[in-house]
């Protein structure tokens, strides 16, 4: 059972990764907290359903429920998601920005921009579930003890992929460099010549990106509805805190730790506290590092 | 028009109690810099003391001790004194986003003990039958409401008087020196770290007094009363209104929620009632649009901070 | 700061004066209002309840109305959220004068309403959906609170009853972290070891989390031969593919919210052959098909989901009450609640055509019994209705009943159990 809770974290806690650096990305290089972000997961989400609704979700190849169809769809919806975080910027943050607004501004029109997203999504596709595919795989034990969906393994494992394309792109891509420089010091990445508009635009595209990638995977085990993203936002700032805001490895690690302790807490202190536990590990690592993990002291 | 008057007098009861919540905010962050996110929690431990303190008793319960009205309130404001200064200690000195952070997981864990823990609070039932002061003496519920109308600008009153006085004080001057530059403050020979767990436990002392003051206007508490939203709608007016000003928290209150009724009152009456289900969604929209617009086009708040004692408050 | 001050009075003072200019002047309309969480987290269950009661209130208003005025039903969300629904109540019962009120879902908004609004201003509230026992029992709402769903015992008391027939051991409880949860679990409890089952696992669940593995896995652990799951319907699609493909066994016990295609579909019928579920009231009969006929006219699609029966119930319940009434004060209204099901009256069923049959026969000062949606309403001292159970079951995708539990077998049942 608990080798059962641990796949179980990690799974969880691998879609809650993907989802946590953005936010992370949102906290170091945009400096506000992104109350909006968790919407851009629900959004990519229901994206994806509309080029699968249009080619639908592919035959079920090997032991997936779904094909090649469902793969396209999400880089669809990646690439739109990216866009619209891009128009989010542009209509309400980069205005905020140009006022010189407090970070709390940000936070707040943040706040009232993910309204307005949950909610149109509520106008245009309804408050009822929407499914990809209603195919029902049975789990397979991977290890004695351990029973995983192959979907839920192929999503381990592009998640795995996506991380690693991301880490390679951070370190080596022009664009990659001036974020990190970004993160580091926005007044000395200026001085070094880079645009700093260009930098934040591709922050939101990739953010949209991943963000949309987490909502087709919340969106494949089961299903989609309008408040699936903001139910786990919480999750997602539990997470990006945890590791450290701005380190890639952080996000990653936060996410899975998160994770972790939700699955895990329902054994040892009951299902009833389940959605509290994320904190009360972070409270516990922030009263030791008050940096996060793998954050640096300022 | 009796009807209108009625309903304002409950609408600006509800207002006031929120405003007392936004004070205890606005000496949080408007004047010390805490980034408190768990702002409902601390509500919810003002109104279960409270409710706890002086609901008769049932057998099926521990505490509801049918106490004083009076008792309860200064119970509540003890209560959440108490938590915050232990939360306190814990977390005062983590930084902006972090501290949010764990003030909301702290929150978030109050809602599920309460939820959870159903012998001492009723679990989902919630814990009904909440006497309301002196509510036999008045025969219809605008008396009532009148009367506790009344009591409730005499506090905030006193509330809002007291802050002033406190933030004009040395005290007040510490803070903000704090929150302006805290290395400089330090260099002074204040310790930063205890006057900000002070104004933490002063600021989340009123946000008990405010839950306290809501269950015995209410008559009913329940795990439900105490959701991350309301956080959120308490940060919004005090951005909106004007943070680090006193009076900027109280307009943002009545702003705020004022946004909220009448946008529900307008949608109820332009929407067909066949579009009633989109037309809740168009609400929460306007509502969601309308706070992006005031940060827009006001990004200080409605009344922003007045450089009291200080240059450099106005940032 | 005053001309702040003075424009959002002016903007609050507007919008509450616009309606009254109108309701001053006469008494037609005659308003009822409604408080529902049409967005939020309920939201997907709600819509069909909104319906639900605007279908009510066309067939008012086709039948006769109240009193020889149409009915206007104003409707306000409260998002789920306490202080919102009190707000729009207060605003329902001031400024718009409503003589009766329906609302709402969740017993957190149910509960501040009645303490605070319905019940110190005298107005009939009637709930299609509020299951917290306090409520009607502690007489916090001097009798104005009435609710058209039975109360949680009848539904798990017949629960546990079904699973001892099917002969169900070992059986682990999901349950969701609500007052209908909780009230739920525990008399299953009470009642299932008492009929011959036994409990090995009771896990609670917050509602609204992407995935529920760890508390599946939780229930699994105790290697049940048997589920209980008892929540709503999205929710509950997760949690039952999670149980399933974890390994869990396919006969499955559910609560009456279950009852729904989208339930059934998001599963996959083909794995349910073996489940069954419950609903409380006789959702069977006339008066019932021919409410399940007008609702899909109307709306394409089905009427089944939690609150839709009760919710046109609780209205009708209101109308028939308002004409029955000797004026449409508050008290008069809420005397003229029980007498929907007089004794020895004529039955009256659900549509406009027996809506004008009832308006005859009260106008002629004869008593009527109400047959609704629902089955027959009649409230007991609490304001709570009692009724025989339903048990129905999952055939190839489709939902069917399989049988009904009668009132006498009901009471035999919570005899037994009382001790």
């Amino acid at each position: 059972m608990l080798a059962q809770s641990l796949a179980d974290g990690i799974l969880t806690g691998a879609i809650i990764a993907l989802g946590a650096i953005g936010v992370s990305f949102g906290l170091q290089i945009l400096k506000f907290a992104n109350f909006a972000h968790s919407e851009l997961l629900t959004w990519g989400a229901y994206l994806a359903l509309v080029f699968v609704a249009f080619a639908g979700p592919g035959t079920p190849t090997a032991e997936l429920s779904f094909g090649w169809q469902m793969m396209a769809a999400m880089l669809l919806a990646a690439l739109l998601t990216g866009g619209l975080a891009w128009l989010v910027d542009l209509l309400i943050f980069r205005r905020l920005r140009r006022m010189g607004s407090h970070p709390m501004s940000l936070v707040f029109a943040a706040f009232g921009a993910a309204l307005v997203m949950r909610h149109v999504v509520v106008l245009i596709w309804g408050h009822g579930t929407h499914f990809y595919t209603r195919e029902l795989q049975i789990a397979i034990e991977v290890l004695p003890g351990v029973r995983m969906l192959p979907d839920q393994i192929f999503i381990l494992g592009l998640a795995i992929v996506i991380v690693v394309a991301l880490h390679l792109y951070l370190t080596y891509s022009r664009t990659g460099m001036a974020m990190r420089a970004m993160a580091e010091s926005p007044s000395l990445a200026r001085a070094c010549g880079i645009e700093v508009e260009n930098v934040i635009r591709w922050t939101w595209i990739l953010s949209g990106g991943l963000a949309a990638m987490a909502g087709v995977f919340l969106g494949l085990t089961p299903q989609l509805h309008p408040e699936m993203g903001f139910s786990l936002l919480l999750a997602l700032f539990a997470a990006s805190i945890l590791g450290g805001t701005g380190s890639l490895a952080g996000a990653v690690i936060g996410g899975l730790l998160v994770g972790l302790a939700e699955n895990l807490s329902v054994f040892l202190i009951g299902s009833g506290y389940k959605t509290a536990m994320p904190f009360l590990v972070l409270l516990l690592v922030l009263f030791f590092r008050p940096q996060g993990l793998f954050g640096e002291k300022s | 028009m009796i009807g209108i008057f009625s309903y304002l007098v409950f609408f600006a009861c509800i207002v006031l109690i929120l405003g007392v919540m936004t004070l205890g905010l606005n000496l949080q962050w408007g004047y010390t810099g805490l980034f408190n996110a768990g702002v409902v929690g601390f509500y919810a431990i003002g109104a279960y003391a409270h409710a706890i303190l002086v609901t008769a008793p049932r057998p099926d319960l521990i505490g509801n001790f049918g106490l004083p009205w009076i008792v309860g309130i200064a119970g509540a404001m003890a209560a959440s004194a108490l938590a915050a200064w232990i939360i306190g200690l814990a977390t005062i000195r983590l930084r902006g986003d972090y501290l949010a952070i764990a003030t909301f997981g702290i929150a978030t864990t109050i809602q599920l003990v309460t939820l959870n823990w159903d012998s001492l609070t009723g679990g989902a039932q919630g814990l009904p039958a909440i006497p309301r002061p002196l509510s036999t003496w008045f025969g219809s519920p605008l008396g009532f409401n009148l009367f506790y109308l009344g009591l409730l600008i005499a506090i905030v009153g006193l509330v809002y008087w007291a802050l002033e006085r406190i933030l004009r004080s040395p005290w007040g001057r510490v803070l903000k020196a704090i929150r302006e530059d805290e290395t400089a403050a330090i260099a002074l020979g204040k310790s930063a770290q205890s006057f900000r767990l002070q104004a933490f436990v002063l600021g989340s002392t009123l946000m008990g007094l405010a839950g306290a003051l809501y269950v015995s206007f209410i008559g009913f508490v329940s795990p439900f009363d105490f959701l991350p939203i309301l956080t959120f709608q308490i940060w919004a007016m005090l951005i909106v209104g004007g943070s680090g000003n006193n009076k900027g928290a109280l307009l943002g209150a009545l702003t705020i929620w004022g946004i909220w009724a009448a946008s529900g009152v307008l949608i109820a009456k332009l929407v067909p009632p066949a579009y009633a289900a989109q037309g809740g969604a168009v609400q929460v929209i306007l509502i969601g649009l309308l706070l992006v617009a005031s940060l827009l086009f006001r990004p200080r708040g409605l009344i922003g901070e007045v450089p009291v004692v200080s240059r450099h408050a106005d940032d | 700061m005053k001309k702040w001050i003075a424009l959002s009075a002016a903007l609050v003072a507007a919008v509450a004066l616009a309606p009254s200019d109108a309701a001053a002047q006469a008494n037609c309309p005659v308003k009822i209002g409604g408080v529902l969480p049409l967005t939020g987290s309920m939201g997907p269950i709600t819509k069909k309840i909104a319906e639900s009661a605007q279908l009510a209130v066309e067939h008012i208003n086709a039948g006769g109305g109240v009193k020889g005025c149409p009915v206007q039903f104003i409707l306000r969300d409260d998002q789920g959220q306490p202080t919102v629904g009190v707000d729009a109540a207060k605003y329902l019962v001031e400024v718009e004068r409503v003589q009766a009120f329906t609302g709402t879902i969740s017993s957190g908004v149910t509960g501040p309403i009645i303490s605070s609004i319905t019940a110190p201003s005298k107005v009939v509230q009637i709930s299609c959906c509020s299951t917290a026992t306090p409520f009607t029992l502690d007489g916090r709402s001097q009798g104005y609170f009435f609710r058209t769903l039975p109360t949680s015992k009848t539904q798990a008391v017949a629960t546990a009853s079904e699973m001892a027939r099917r002969g169900l051991k070992r059986t682990a409880i999901i349950y969701v972290n609500t007052d209908f949860g909780q009230d739920m679990t525990r008399f299953v409890k009470l009642a299932l070891p008492k009929l011959g089952g036994d409990i090995v696992a009771e896990v609670p669940y917050t509602d609204n989390q992407p995935s529920y593995r760890a508390e599946v896995t939780k229930a699994l652990a105790e290697k049940p031969e048997s589920l209980l799951l008892i929540g709503f319907p999205k929710d509950a699609v997760t949690i039952v593919r999670e149980w399933l493909s974890l390994g869990g066994t396919q006969k499955i016990a559910l609560n009456n919210s279950m009852r729904v295609k989208d339930f059934v579909d998001g599963v996959g019928g083909r794995f349910l052959n073996e489940s069954f579920g419950m609903d409380n009231a006789q959702v069977q009969g006339p008066t019932v098909d021919a409410f399940n006929k007008a609702f899909e006219e109307k709306y394409k699609y089905d009427s089944k989901g939690p609150g839709v029966h009760t919710q046109y119930d609780a209205m009708m319940a209101i109308a028939l009450a308002m004409n029955i009434a000797k004026d449409l004060t508050g008290p008069s209204i809420k005397d003229a609640v029980r007498q929907i099901h007089a004794a020895g009256g004529a039955t009256v069923g659900t549509g406009p055509e027996e809506y004008k049959k009832a308006l005859e026969l009260i106008k002629a000062g004869k008593p009527i019994k109400y047959h609704g949606a629902t089955g027959p309403i009649e409230f007991d001292v609490n304001g709570d209705v009692t009724g025989p159970a339903l048990v129905w079951k999952i055939v190839n995708g489709e939902i069917v009943t399989d049988h009904v539990i009668s009132i006498d077998q009901m009471q035999a049942l919570f005899k037994r159990i009382d001790g």
